[in-house]
Formats: C-alpha cells, sequence, structure tokens
C-alpha cells in the first residue's frame, strides 16, 4: 500500500526474542517477527501451536516472560498506562466469538469506544456507527441485541465495532472459524476491502489455508512455540520443508514426544500438569 | 508399611492445609488489591480520560437497591415480628413483657437490619456480579474492553463497589423501620401498647452510637458483597460450568464473610 | 486541518485542507451547519485532504442531510483519491454529489 503519506513501507508491529510462559510451561521460545504497513498478515498454526498466546501478546493483552514488542514505534510493556491507553485507540479487535456486549443493542456496542474516547456530537456517532455497519453489511440492524443475530453477523457487527475509531492496525482472531463457507468468504473479501479502502495493517490468526490464501500478503507459520516460516503464499507453497508440505496437504502429524514428559503426563504428577493453555 | 502410610497421609493433610491456607491468603491479597484499583481509578480516572461514569453507578444501585426493596421489606418486617414474638414469649417467664422494646430494638437496629439485608444482597446481587462479568470474561468481553482502551475495573467494577456501598446502608435503614413497625404491631396487638408509645421507648432506648453501629457494618458488608462477587467473576475459568461454580461461591463466600465480619464487628465494637 | 470559506455566485464554497479526523471533525460539522443557514448552497472543496476518517465522513454525511431538509444544494467537488477510497467503502460515492471541478459545481447549484 503506497498510497499513505509514508511512500517507504515501514514495520508497525516489531516482534523480538518473545518468550513467554504458563505457569512452569514455556510456550513461545524466542520469536521474531515484524509486520509491515500496509500489509495482511497471517498468523497460522494448528492448536497448541501458541497463536493464540501469540496474539494475546500482539494485542498488548499479556505481557511476556521476556522479549520486547514494539508497536508503531512504542515498546508496549514500557509504556505508561496513559500512553498505553492512547495507543490502543489506534488497536481494533475482532474477537473469535465476536466478544460484542450482550447488555448493549449492536449500534450501542459499535459506539461504545467513540462514547469513551471522542466528544463528538450524538449524531455524528449514529452516523459513523451506521456507516460501519453498511461497510459490513449489516445495515439496520443497530437496535437489535447481539443475541438476535446469528453467528456469522455477530462476526460482522463485531468487525464495525473494531473498525469504528478507523485503526491503524486490525487484528482478526480466528475470523472464520464456526462460520459456512460462503460466509466465511465474504468475510475474506471484507477484511480485504478494510485493507484496500483504509489502508489498515491486518493481522490475522487462523487455521483455515483457504482464507489464509485468499488474503495473505505474508505468512507466518507458527509450531509448537517457534516460528516454522515466514514468507509469500508463494514461497510457502513451494518450500521444501516436510513439516510445512504436511501442513499445506493437512496430513496429521505425528509430535515429537518427549517419553519423560509424556510419561509425566500420563501418571498424573501435578506439578507438570499445571498451567496448561485454556 | 501401615506407618508409612499414615505418615503419607499426614502429609498429604499438611499439604492440603498449606495449599488452602496460602491460597486464601492469595484470594485476600486480591480483593485488597481489586479494592485499591477501583480507588485509584475513581480518583486518577477522570486525568486519564477515564472517568466512573455516574450513569453506570445509577443503573448498578438501581439493580442492586431499588429492585431489592421488596424482598429486604418483607424479609425485614418478618423478623421485627419474630422478634416482637420470641421477646414476649420469653419475658413472660419473668412478667417482664413490658421490655419487649428494648430487646427488639436493639437487636433489630444493631444486628438484625445489616444482617438480613446484607444476605439477601449477597444473594441477590453479589451471584449476579459474578454471573456477568464471569460470563463476560468466558466471551472475551473483558479482553474486548481491555484492547478498546476501557479499563474494565473502571468500567464495570467501580459502579457496582459504589452502588453497593451506598445502597446496602440505605437498605438497611429501611429494615431497621420496616422491621421496628412490624414489631410494634405485633406488640400492639398482644400487650396492647400503643404505636406511639412503642416509638417513644425506641428512641429513648437507642442511641446514635447503635444506629451507626448497624450501618457502618452495613457500608462494610456492601464492600466485601461488591468485592467478592466482582473477582469470582474475574477468576471464573472453563465455559458456563465455570460461571454456575463461581456464582455458588460467590455467594457462599458473601454470607461467611458477611457473618464472620459482623462477629468481629460487634466483638471489636463492643470492646 | 484548515477550513476556508469563499463565495461563488452565491454558492458558499469551503475548502478543507489537512488531515480530516477525531479531533478535528467536529470543526468541519460545525463549519458546514453554519454555512448551510445561508446562501443556495455549499460545495465541500476536498482536492486538499490528505487524509478523512469516519468522523469526517460522518459530518459530511449530516450536512448533506441538513442541506437536503432545507431544500438547499450540497455537493463535494475534487475529491482526491484516499478519501474517494474511503467514500466508497461505505458505497457514500453513489449518495453525494460529486464534481471533477469547483466552477463546476457552482454551475450546477447556482
Amino acid at each position: 500500500m503506497s498510497d499513505t503519506s509514508n511512500p517507504q513501507p515501514s514495520n508497525v508491529i516489531e516482534v523480538r526474542d518473545l518468550v513467554t510462559h504458563y505457569g512452569p510451561r514455556e510456550i513461545l521460545h524466542g520469536i521474531n517477527v515484524d509486520i509491515v504497513e500496509g500489509e495482511i498478515m497471517v498468523i497460522m498454526g494448528g492448536s497448541g501451536s501458541g497463536k493464540s498466546t501469540f496474539l494475546r501478546h500482539l494485542m498488548a493483552l499479556q505481557p511476556p516472560t521476556s522479549g520486547t514488542i514494539k508497536i508503531l514505534d512504542e515498546d508496549v510493556w514500557n509504556l505508561s498506562q496513559k500512553e498505553l491507553f492512547a495507543l490502543r485507540k489506534k488497536l481494533g479487535v475482532a474477537f473469535q466469538g465476536g466478544a460484542l456486549f450482550s447488555s448493549m443493542t449492536v449500534g450501542e456496542n459499535i459506539m461504545l469506544p467513540l462514547h469513551e474516547h471522542t466528544k463528538l456530537d450524538r449524531l455524528t456517532m449514529e452516523i459513523m456507527a451506521r456507516m460501519k455497519l453498511e461497510v459490513v453489511d449489516l445495515s439496520g440492524f443497530e437496535d437489535l441485541m447481539p443475541s438476535e443475530l446469528s453467528g456469522g453477523m455477530i462476526k460482522r457487527a463485531a468487525v464495525a465495532r473494531a473498525i469504528v475509531m478507523d485503526p491503524r492496525i486490525l487484528f482478526f482472531d480466528e475470523p472464520s472459524a464456526g462460520l459456512d463457507p460462503v460466509v466465511s468468504k465474504q468475510l475474506d473479501e471484507l477484511i480485504l476491502r478494510l485493507r484496500d479502502a483504509m489502508g489498515m495493517t491486518i493481522c490475522v490468526v487462523t487455521h483455515e489455508l483457504e482464507s489464509a490464501f485468499t488474503i495473505a500478503d505474508r505468512i507466518t507459520v507458527l509450531d509448537q512455540g517457534n516460528i516454522l516460516f515466514v514468507g509469500s503464499v508463494e514461497e510457502l507453497k513451494k518450500h521444501p520443508s516436510e513439516r510445512i508440505q504436511n501442513l499445506l496437504n493437512r496430513r496429521s502429524e505425528e509430535a515429537e514426544i518427549d517419553a519423560d514428559e509424556y510419561l509425566r503426563r500420563l501418571t498424573g504428577d501435578k506439578e507438570e500438569a499445571e498451567g496448561m493453555p485454556r | 508399611m501401615v506407618e508409612k502410610s499414615n505418615q503419607n497421609a499426614a502429609a498429604r493433610f499438611f499439604d492440603r492445609v498449606g495449599r488452602i491456607s496460602v491460597a486464601s491468603f492469595d484470594e485476600v491479597g486480591r480483593h485488597g488489591a481489586m479494592l485499591l484499583e477501583s480507588v485509584y481509578w475513581l480518583v486518577l480516572g477522570p486525568r486519564m480520560n477515564q472517568p466512573v461514569r455516574l450513569g453506570s453507578i445509577f443503573a448498578e444501585m438501581m439493580e442492586i437497591g431499588v429492585r431489592a426493596i421488596g424482598i429486604i421489606g418483607i424479609m425485614a418486617a418478618a423478623i421485627g415480628a419474630m422478634l416482637a414474638i420470641q421477646g414476649i414469649y420469653s419475658l413472660k417467664i419473668f412478667g417482664a413483657e413490658g421490655h419487649v422494646v428494648l430487646g427488639v430494638a436493639f437487636s433489630m437496629v444493631r444486628e438484625f437490619a445489616p444482617l438480613i439485608t446484607g444476605i439477601l444482597v449477597a444473594g441477590r446481587s453479589g451471584s449476579a456480579l459474578s454471573a456477568r462479568l464471569g460470563t463476560m470474561k468466558i466471551n472475551q468481553e473483558l479482553d474486548a474492553l481491555e484492547v478498546m482502551g476501557i479499563n474494565p475495573t473502571r468500567f464495570l467494577v467501580v459502579p457496582s463497589l459504589i452502588a453497593s456501598l451506598i445502597m446496602v446502608p440505605v437498605l438497611t435503614f429501611m429494615s431497621m423501620v420496616l422491621g421496628l413497625y412490624a414489631a410494634a404491631l405485633y406488640v400492639n396487638a398482644a400487650l396492647g401498647m400503643s404505636l406511639a408509645a412503642f416509638f417513644d421507648q425506641t428512641i429513648d432506648v437507642l442511641s446514635v452510637g447503635d444506629l451507626t453501629h448497624g450501618i457502618g457494618k452495613a457500608a462494610i458488608f456492601g464492600v466485601l458483597i461488591a468485592l467478592i462477587g466482582v473477582l469470582n467473576g474475574f477468576l471464573v475459568k472453563g465455559g458456563a460450568e465455570g460461571v454456575g461454580k463461581a456464582t455458588t461461591r460467590s455467594v457462599v463466600q458473601c454470607i461467611s464473610a458477611i457473618v464472620v465480619t459482623d462477629m468481629l464487628f460487634a466483638l471489636v465494637a463492643t470492646f | 486541518m484548515e477550513i476556508s470559506i469563499s463565495e461563488q455566485n452565491g454558492v458558499q464554497v469551503a475548502s478543507v485542507t489537512g488531515e480530516v479526523d477525531l479531533s478535528t471533525s467536529p470543526q468541519v460539522r460545525e463549519a458546514l451547519l453554519k454555512e448551510l443557514g445561508m446562501g443556495k448552497g455549499v460545495i465541500v472543496d476536498l482536492s486538499g485532504v490528505a487524509y478523512i476518517d469516519s468522523s469526517g465522513v460522518a459530518s459530511l454525511v449530516e450536512a448533506f442531510q441538513t442541506a437536503k431538509s432545507k431544500g438547499q444544494g450540497f455537493a463535494l467537488a475534487q475529491v482526491s483519491e484516499t478519501p474517494m477510497r474511503v467514500l466508497k467503502l461505505a458505497r457514500l460515492d453513489q449518495v453525494f454529489v460529486i464534481y471533477e471541478t469547483v466552477d463546476e459545481a457552482v454551475n450546477a447549484l447556482a
């Protein structure tokens, strides 16, 4: 995306030597990733690969054990509370289950960030919320409660809420999970449209290959807490590594087994069993 | 062999006791931390454009307080009448039925009004807070607030805490009045004492200290209910079942905390 | 962000330059709503706009609706590429009256 005022695309997210633990278990083992302005970066990996944890770090929800995360040139965990709030206004997140507030209407959900962070006129906020609903093809749904929407609609409403402040970076957690192929394709198109129109940097965590190939500018593959691959879709398809080809061809993986660890798990040594990820 | 397994059992027992004590201290610490954090946001929030909204405080006061008026009123009246009935019955032994006002007034204002109000609010709102926050947690709504730059403590906890701190004493005062009124009605029917005489005696007997004793306890109960309800909600793990467990846990903890605090407060205040 | 207003043939022309975002869009809104009280109509010249966010677009939408209800003309002129993409995202390019140049717009409204 060269339309922004800055002709040289710069890194909007820089992750360096990220290590993180759940209890005693190390989940990520020193990860380095750059996400460039205006690109759609897809983070892939099977369950247990640490990709959800990684996303929580990128959204500044969870401090790492060690390593740094820079978002828009700010070291996230060295910011004052006030600076962190300011940074968060530039981020939008569409959560897996939508995470709409069930006590508010769809419209109120979308307007909440505006209410809390701006002093705009009420009518302006309403127009903005309706505009965003138009963008996600949910026009006229602002007075419904989230419980009255279908799964696909909830996700699109969540996108509308995520983009209401026109964020610089948009995160998607498993956009196609639980959706039928048609709806999930619509969501992919929406992601592409948002990038093209707003020049947003978009970071998508998914395990859906088709979706990833459609939208990704670059793909990061995580495997058991390490980065297996970073690069374009073409590079990924041609990659010689057997592990990656297995992933692409959806062959189930014989995970490498640490015999001692496995035995401890089976015999139920409590110290080891604690701290499993959710 | 036998001895060894006994030793193991003992070790396991102390191990468990140790773990439980550490966990309980940890939880008490969390309550303290939550309380401090709430005060922090209340005071410093406006400076970071994160003010505590008056509207949400009123909404919570409505939910915690106003909607509970009916049930608390009925319970308080029942307890007031019960105290009068038992008082007259037991004082009859000494032929001192006339002194029933003293017993009813003291026990209602100092003990029963705050206790029954606290327990009912715990049952209604302590559990509701846990259920609401727990559901929000498993639906990632708390994460959503956080990434939107809205602090969940400021947005969700402080309004409930303030509402509870205000409404439990207010409801307690209402309980006192209604309980005494019900007692007066029964005494009127049983002994023929007029309502005016009953309340004259009540006001004679009670000091301002008795009233503040009752209301002060209620304020502490209010804080306890909100903190325990909120924290159990925040700590929910593992889906809908976790929410159910947290709700139950929250009610049990609230009521235990209320009863124990009540005893300690009485002990310290009458020392 | 700056907004300057001139008059051509009885039509108010508001030239907006710079960035229209959450902090500056209320000024745009106020200026436009004020101008709608006078003259035959309002043209918003967007040639100098480097960036416009949805609060800015929302202000334009509100001004357009107000103009319509008052029976006045309202048009956008010289919409550069970046603002155009934002308008297109919400399909507002099909709603607003958009002219290539200010003169064209003035001729149409005057």
